[in-house]
């Protein structure tokens, strides 16, 4: 029987879309608040250097400037941005390896000093009469180089430069033996690209001490309460003294999951007992906050002629930067994803976490499973090749089915790999256009294609709590209470979806109340397409709760018992005689305004704490047309075929997958960081040094989203956000594939790499350029 | 730094400000409180921060205050009758065109200046036209649909 819902399915307006749209929606850097200063921080000009000796009297001297802190003034407690040691059930590869301002500088744009003045020109000023003595030590940026013997040491903690040696818990059979096995064996090394985020809204915070002692921030965030706790563990303060306030959020993709610089702000309030601001440019934020991860990854498979995969391996290296940040989770996510994704019986991955003094990285959008695709999608399409397989076929003989293993290990209720891959290749005409003549002039035509299967949040590597609040209004709306953080995926748009369904009333009955620690319940964090799947499901138990009551409530009104009614359209009413009934706005007046000593403000609290994580999946078929004289690629059209359960919101899901296409495209095609060889400044700081697509990049896109429901979803959603950036980059690397017949092994694919790789004569190392 | 006293005339409303000779127009809209206007990247590469001087778009963050002063700024807050949103902010809200929103007021305020001087335009003409505001989260798709989609409506005139 098809379900018929009311609210849920429907293209509802984003939550706060007018706000938006009319100029009115705060964002950190909006907010004023009076006597407020401005903080600035100093950072490090040389990318590996010792502090010798430090001279802030100029700058404290200076009119206007309230405040000037260095090393010297903040107790040198260590502690790791990144929120996971906090919920890992394993936190022991997590490390603390960051201070809030450090007496060693081990990238450029690393915290040397702070200050907070009456105005910007002021705080300028006085950073630039900070005199700093430096000890230059040399640097080392490449990851290879860095586990060399002799190597600079960016952590004295850390020999070789390896912070933390990882094997995949998962490995299983023997992978030797799979090698054996297999008909043809390819292995290839990678360098996949260190993406810069390039939220729009650059990093910005604001701190400010009450008189009672308790430490406000308005930051953006994914991860308030445990950001808080950070800040807590910092500043030895209790977490209640600590309110965390997050604004419309102008972008995160994972990076304002780990804490950036609301440390220093809330160092500089601390001293000054004023608010303080600090507002980084494009050219800040991109040089001095977390990137995507670089990883060096060899990857190896095996198949069989019939092509089934008889072994895979990995082996990498990941270049995080100066910090180690979320360097083990994204890790084990990479080998999770590598050797999760096809049915295969000898599976192995190994890691070494390394440091580099180039820009910390992060967990962002896709993480690990980003970059191991980037290998995996790829080396499927050169075996097919070499085996004389059609690429859909062999994806088709090996993946993975319901109540198969899912990439973490947990049993899949759903697999819908199979169904998303033949509509796809339906839909786009892979039979005939695969088998369509390249062309013969210097265009050529190519067609590839690649999957995914993602996650719905962190369980089970991490604990996942969940907690919503629903009151009812006298006029039969209601307030959802939740934390549920909206960087622009429209989660509290979805939650309230999901709550006006259960009680029977309309999307704007929702009034949404988010963004405050001192509101919302505890929560922690969202990322890896926690929200909809998560949050979403405490956000239903609560509305459950409520609508329990509002039934309790409406049957002694009308003298029936509460499971005989149900609601729809904010009316409450007899199933077995639905002319019989009353409305919602009834009750709740009722129950408000009681004067037979029965007073009630019907509401309800749920919560959720995963079991499962059920896998988002994708197909995604890209088109290209390859210049062989200029090499520039033309993506003629994207194809991308989703499921992500039940959809809630199709504008929504839809606005996810384009996003993530353009933002694979800039991953695949241009996106990744120029880091200066000899000075180790970041060069592409700017959006003219580091192109993202504009609407003259973006190709043709289709979206299909072929939606299966998922029995532990809320309304059997799952996740979406996080797994669009995974497919789509190989998918468009194995159109080039298709096209001309090389590989670029060194991401991103540019021109200049698509031409040197056509230069080789064919025949020898398969025209691969690395 | 050089200071006067000027007037200014902005979403209908006039103005009179100190203002020193290096003050961009994006931080004189800023210490008016009108921070619907974005700025992203701070030299004219991004489109953020777009407004209109006298129906011209304009990069607030790379224009000095001074040299708009009694021209006709419109920014984002002052597109909207009151309630009655324009077109383009209605058709960009029910079309799922907004994700984090900081590229918005941009996008809409160079998508007016567009339909201004081309009120039935092809998809490939908004393409171009929009070719200088970034966005990170939507792909762009919604909002295009959202500008063809305010074209339309414009057209059979039921704003």
């Amino acid at each position: 029987m098809v379900q018929e819902f009311s609210v849920v399915g429907k293209r509802a307006p984003r939550w706060g879309a007018r706000d938006i749209a009319t100029g009115t929606a705060k964002y950190v850097v909006d907010i004023e608040l009076p006597g407020m200063l401005v903080g600035k921080v100093l950072t490090s000009p040389h990318p590996h250097a010792r502090i010798i000796g430090i001279d802030k009297s100029g700058a404290e001297k200076l009119p206007g400037v309230e405040a000037v802190l260095t090393f010297e003034d903040i107790p040198p407690k260590l502690f790791t941005p990144n929120r996971h040691d906090l919920i890992l059930y394993h936190p022991e590869n997590e490390c603390k390896d960051m201070q809030v301002i450090s007496d060693k500088a081990r990238f450029v744009g690393d915290r040397i000093a702070a200050v907070a003045a009456v105005d910007t020109v002021t705080a300028q000023k006085a950073l630039e009469l900070i005199e700093v003595k430096y000890e230059v030590l040399p640097p080392v940026f490449d990851p290879l180089e860095a586990v060399k013997p002799g190597a600079p040491r960016v952590h004295d903690f850390a020999p070789n430069n390896i912070a933390l040696h990882l094997k995949f818990p998962g490995s299983r059979g023997d992978v030797e033996k799979g090698f054996q096995d297999a008909d043809c064996v390819i292995e290839e090394t990678f360098r996949t690209s260190k993406q810069l985020v390039s939220q729009l809204e650059p990093c910005a915070c604001i701190a400010s001490f009450g008189p009672d002692g308790r430490l406000t921030i308005w930051s953006p965030g994914q991860s308030a309460f445990l950001q808080r706790r950070k800040l807590a563990e910092i500043f030895d303060m209790p977490e209640g003294m600590i309110r965390w306030i997050t604004p419309h959020v102008g972008g995160s993709f994972g990076k304002f999951g780990s804490l950036s610089i609301e440390p220093v702000c809330a160092a500089l309030a601390k001293k000054t007992g004023k608010p303080v601001k600090i507002e980084y440019s494009r050219e800040e934020d991109s040089s001095r906050t977390e990137t995507r991860q670089k990883y060096v990854a060899t990857g190896k498979i095996g198949v069989k002629k019939d092509g089934a995969i008889t072994a895979l391996q990995e082996k990498l290296v990941v270049d995080g930067g100066a910090y180690f940040s979320r360097n083990s989770t994204t890790t084990m996510a990479n080998m999770g994803s590598f050797t999760g994704l096809y049915r295969c019986p000898n599976v192995a991955a190994e890691a070494d976490c390394v440091y580099t003094n180039i820009l910390t990285t992060g967990g962002i959008r896709g993480y690990g499973n980003s970059e191991a695709m980037c290998v995996l999608e790829q080396l499927i399409d050169r075996a097919a090749r070499e085996i004389g397989m059609d690429p859909v076929q062999l994806r088709l003989r090996n993946i993975k089915r319901a109540g198969d293993p899912d990439s973490k290990g947990l049993r899949m209720e759903t697999c819908t790999l199979e169904e998303i891959i033949r509509l796809g290749a339906e839909k786009v005409g892979w039979a005939e256009k695969r088998a369509r003549k390249k062309g013969e002039g210097a265009k050529r035509y190519g067609i590839g294609m690649a999957i995914m299967m993602d996650l719905s949040g962190a369980h089970p590597s991490c604990i996942q709590h969940r907690n919503a609040y629903i009151k009812f209004n006298e006029d039969g709306s209601a307030n959802l209470i939740v934390t549920a953080y909206d960087m622009g995926q429209n989660l509290c748009g979805t939650c309230a979806q999901i709550a006006a369904e259960v009680l029977g009333i309309r999307y704007e009955d929702i009034h949404i109340v988010t963004g405050d620690t001192d509101i919302t319940m505890f929560d922690t964090g969202i990322g890896a397409s926690a929200g909809l799947y998560q949050v979403g499901h405490a956000v239903m138990n609560a509305a459950l709760e409520a609508k329990k009551q509002l039934l309790d409530r409406a049957g002694k009104k009308l003298g029936v018992a509460a499971d005989e009614l149900e609601v729809r359209d904010r009316r409450i009413y007899l199933k077995s005689d639905p002319r019989r009934g009353i409305s919602v706005a009834e009750v709740t007046k009722q129950a408000t305004y009681n004067f037979e000593g029965e007073h009630l403000n019907i509401s309800g609290k749920g919560s959720f704490s995963p079991t499962q994580s059920p896998p988002p999946f994708a197909a995604v078929f890209a088109e290209v047309e390859v210049d062989i004289e200029t090499a520039e690629v033309k993506i003629l059209r994207i194809l991308y075929v989703s499921d992500s359960g039940r959809v809630i919101n199709p504008a929504t899901v839809e606005g996810q997958v384009e996003g993530g296409i353009a933002q694979s495209v800039g991953y695949c095609l241009t996106e990744d960081c120029v880091i200066n060889k000899e000075t180790g400044i970041l060069e592409s700081d700017n959006f003219t040094t580091y192109k993202i697509p504009s609407t003259l990049d973006i190709p043709e896109m289709e979206v299909i989203l072929y939606e299966a429901p998922v029995p532990s979803g809320p309304f059997g959603a799952k996740g979406v956000g996080h797994g669009t950036t995974i497919a789509v980059n190989p998918a468009i690397a194995n159109a080039i594939y298709d096209a001309v017949g090389v590989f670029v092994t060194d991401m991103p694919a540019t021109p200049e790499k698509i031409l040197e790789a056509l230069r080789r004569p064919s025949g020898t190392s398969s025209g691969i350029v690395s | 730094m050089k200071k006067e006293i000027a007037t200014f005339k902005i979403n209908d409303r006039p103005y009179e400000v100190i203002v020193t000779s290096d003050m961009t127009l994006y931080e004189l809209l800023r210490n008016l409180h009108l921070t619907g206007t974005k700025r992203s990247c701070g030299v004219g590469e991004c489109g953020s921060c777009t407004v209109l001087v006298d129906g011209n778009p304009t990069l607030a963050c790379s224009t000095l205050a001074i040299a708009v002063r009694d021209k006709e700024i419109l920014t984002i807050e002052g597109l909207s009758r009151g309630a009655q949103l324009h077109p383009l902010q209605q058709a960009f809200v029910d079309g799922g065109a907004i994700q984090c929103g900081f590229c918005t007021p941009g996008m809409i305020l160079m998508a007016k200046a567009l339909l201004d001087e081309n009120p039935t335009p092809t998809r490939e003409e908004v393409k171009e036209g929009l070719g200088g505001n970034l966005c990170r989260c939507t792909g762009y798709v919604k909002i295009i649909d959202a500008v063809m989609a305010s074209v339309e409506k414009m057209r059979r005139g039921d704003s």
